[in-house]
């Protein structure tokens, strides 16, 4: 009797969000990373000729994105120690289930990250983010998505190579591109008042991108993983 | 001692026809072809770089063959080299998640399992702690969570102490008792051979021979094994 | 002993379409210099032009080649079409190096800033180095098997995000225009200017053929003298 795909992706999640809270490593890594980030984004800012605001989208989602890759590999590392993903494989699971699975502990560890980050950075930058507070986390979720995704998949294959660390950025950088610019053209917006309505160009990019990536790796994800 | 009950009906668990299977431009597995019957112990012989951990992959679906099929009836287990846990998990943690993919996670029957596999006071502890006895007795446990039809065991014996073992040459008399097939890969010939109903003889890749055990003891199956290297 | 005639066939056909096409592409750039009429507002260093847009479109020929026979890769799993994959990003690499040189030297000429983020350079950019990764993704693994399934993943990936970056620097620009001198001469070229770039695109395009074909052969000779290694071996 096999689990559905949502029974499956669901297992996998839990168990890898129980794995992750025994060892708090790469959870810890991010944080501190992220908060570090944040400092010298600030620090290193001229304040008489960059204010706050114009500076501020860029930091959150520099932060937002490097903190998480930080955490991105630990998903499938997890399986490389003792080839657990074999016991996996060998069941009649639908292996989409699996890498969904993968995707939502990785999506729950980097909102983790940011809803830490977040208040952090409305602290440093003394920037509002209570009034714009719903779009803005609309508009992470939609971003994070699409790179905890595409990074999720990356990560499936450089876990297998020797540079796992390295390979991760250098392949996740351009993918990163199109939601980044997005969300922090849109992250400015509403930090200045502006109505979301004033992004559905943006809005609309992030959502297909969203739509193409996550079907592109759920379909892709079977060839990462056959031997 | 390993004399087949008579089936009325034999079923095939596991078939295999043509199977190759290349690395790169290494040939590891030549042209294999064997039937698994139900209540069947194939044990196979092989020296180190024959190709038993290959083919074991191959017959659980885990490598893709270059040419040739696999066909499994039915529901199977693996007991590999790696032990495929999660170390930072409790054992039976660890039998609840595999147990949830397979369908068989009732804690009556991870209980039963952790009985029968001499683990009951050891569930509660991660597998990060575990000896490598134990670690492969809880191995055998999530192999017969959902009591398979077929076992697939590389290697089982290496580096176990007496007591993992004898649990071990207990659960498969136990499997081979209920008409379950069981295909074994070793080099550890005495600890098996008293459980073996046919034996293949892999040399290079090659299924040099498979044949019936025919009362043989150990040291004529090495004879046998020697004999096939020798010719070619 | 496997036959490799085939193969050096392709690989002599190769050479001499490149070394024709590195001819023809002499012939284009006297052109350019001397029988081409020097731009208005740019003044002689627009001839740049000239070597950067052909580069630029034999760059993203070569990365779409790699995307499409990626796709064909995973449906069919002929190793070919991975070798086929890998030459042409690398060949890829190579007229994207070119576009990505000739395009901030004529910013600074023109511009008198080597690097303006306008939206094609940009999204090249970007797009460089993800076949950068690519290619060194391949180096990393060892098995050609999985490096081929691998290879094949990304350059699919790579092929969905193309539009996706187009896009988003685009929108990026119209929010921030480009320099207003910067028009890289559009379809409203004068007919002996267009010429010329129609000649030089195709002679890029012959080179970029001829490249790949090089390319795939060595590549292949490679793997068969490795085979024949390997077979003496075992």
């Amino acid at each position: 009797m096999a689990s559905s795909l949502l029974n499956t992706a669901l297992s996998v999640a839990a168990k890898d969000l129980r794995i992750e809270w025994r060892t708090k490593t790469a959870f810890a890594s991010s944080i501190v990373f992220a908060v570090l980030v944040l400092a010298i984004f600030y620090f290193s800012r001229d304040t008489t000729v960059v204010s706050e605001l114009d500076i501020a989208p860029s930091a959150l989602w520099v932060t937002f994105t490097f903190a998480s890759m930080l955490g991105l590999n630990r998903a499938f590392l997890l399986e490389q120690e003792n080839r657990a993903i074999d016991a996996i494989l060998i069941t009649d699971v639908p292996r989409t289930g699996v890498f969904l699975g993968k995707v939502l502990g990785n999506l729950a560890f980097v909102a983790v990250v940011e809803l830490i980050t977040l208040p952090l950075f409305a602290l440093f930058f003394n920037v509002p983010i209570l009034r714009p507070l719903p779009a803005l986390l609309a508009v992470t979720a939609m971003a994070t998505l699409a790179f905890v995704t595409v990074g999720t998949l990356l990560s499936a294959m450089v876990v297998r190579t020797r540079f796992a660390e390295l390979m991760l950025p250098v392949l996740l950088l351009p993918f990163l591109v199109p939601p980044v610019i997005g969300a922090v053209q849109i992250t400015a917006g509403l930090l200045a008042y502006r109505p979301l309505s004033d992004f559905s160009g943006w809005l609309r990019l992030l959502a297909s991108f969203d739509i193409a990536f996550v079907a592109a790796c759920l379909l892709l994800f079977d060839a990462t993983v056959e031997e | 001692m390993n004399e087949r009950v008579p089936q009325i009906s034999t079923t095939i668990r596991l078939s295999v026809r043509g199977l190759n299977r290349r690395f790169g431009y290494r040939r590891v597995i030549r042209n294999l072809t064997l039937d698994v019957e139900a209540g069947s112990v194939l044990v196979l012989i092989g020296h180190n770089g024959a190709g038993k951990t290959t083919l074991i992959r191959l017959l659980a679906g885990l490598l893709k063959p270059t040419s040739g099929t696999v066909t499994r009836e039915g529901s199977f287990g693996l007991v590999a080299h790696d032990s495929m846990f999660y170390d930072s998990l409790t054992a039976k943690e660890n039998l609840r998640f595999f147990g949830n993919l397979v369908g068989s996670a009732e804690s009556s029957r991870i209980e039963e399992l952790l009985l029968v596999t001499g683990l009951t006071e050891h569930a509660e502890r991660r597998v990060e702690a575990f000896s490598r006895g134990m670690v492969q007795r809880l191995t055998m446990a999530r192999a017969l969570l959902h009591d398979p039809e077929l076992l697939l065991l590389d290697e089982p014996m290496t580096g176990l102490d007496d007591a993992a073992t004898t649990t071990v040459q207990r659960l498969l008399a136990d499997l081979a008792s209920r008409n379950r097939s069981i295909v074994l890969a070793t080099h550890h010939l005495p600890e098996v051979v008293h459980l073996a109903t046919e034996v293949g003889f892999l040399v290079s890749g090659e299924m040099k021979a498979l044949e019936p055990i025919g009362g043989r003891d150990s040291r004529a199956l090495m004879d046998r094994y020697r004999e096939l290297v020798q010719n070619g | 002993m496997t036959n490799s005639n085939p193969i050096e066939r392709l690989l002599k056909r190769g050479w001499t379409l490149t070394i024709a096409a590195l001819l023809s592409l002499v012939a284009v750039y006297v052109r350019v210099v001397y029988f081409t009429p020097v731009e208005s507002t740019q003044g002689p260093a627009q001839k740049i032009f000239y070597v950067h847009v052909p580069s630029a479109w034999a760059a993203l020929v070569a990365f779409a080649v790699t995307g499409i026979v990626s796709l064909l890769y995973l449906k069919r799993r002929d190793e070919k079409l991975d070798t086929i994959g890998a030459a042409s990003a690398e060949v890829g690499l190579v007229f994207g190096a070119v576009m990505l040189t000739t395009g901030p030297i004529w910013g600074k000429v023109i511009w008198g800033a080597w690097w303006a983020w306008d939206a094609k350079l940009t999204s090249t950019l970007f797009l460089y180095i993800l076949f950068v990764g690519y290619v060194v993704l391949r180096g990393a693994v060892v098995d050609p098997e999985m490096r081929a399934r691998f290879s094949a993943v990304v350059g699919i990936l790579a092929l969905i995000l193309v539009p996706f970056i187009y896009f988003s620097v685009n929108m990026f620009r119209t929010l921030h225009p480009e320099p207003p001198v910067l028009r890289s001469g559009g379809p409203a070229l004068p007919g002996s200017m267009l010429l010329t770039l129609m000649l030089s695109v195709v002679v890029f395009s012959v080179l970029y053929v001829g490249f790949l074909m090089v390319r795939y052969s060595l590549s292949v000779l490679k793997d068969l003298r490795e085979k024949r290694a390997a077979d003496g071996i075992s």
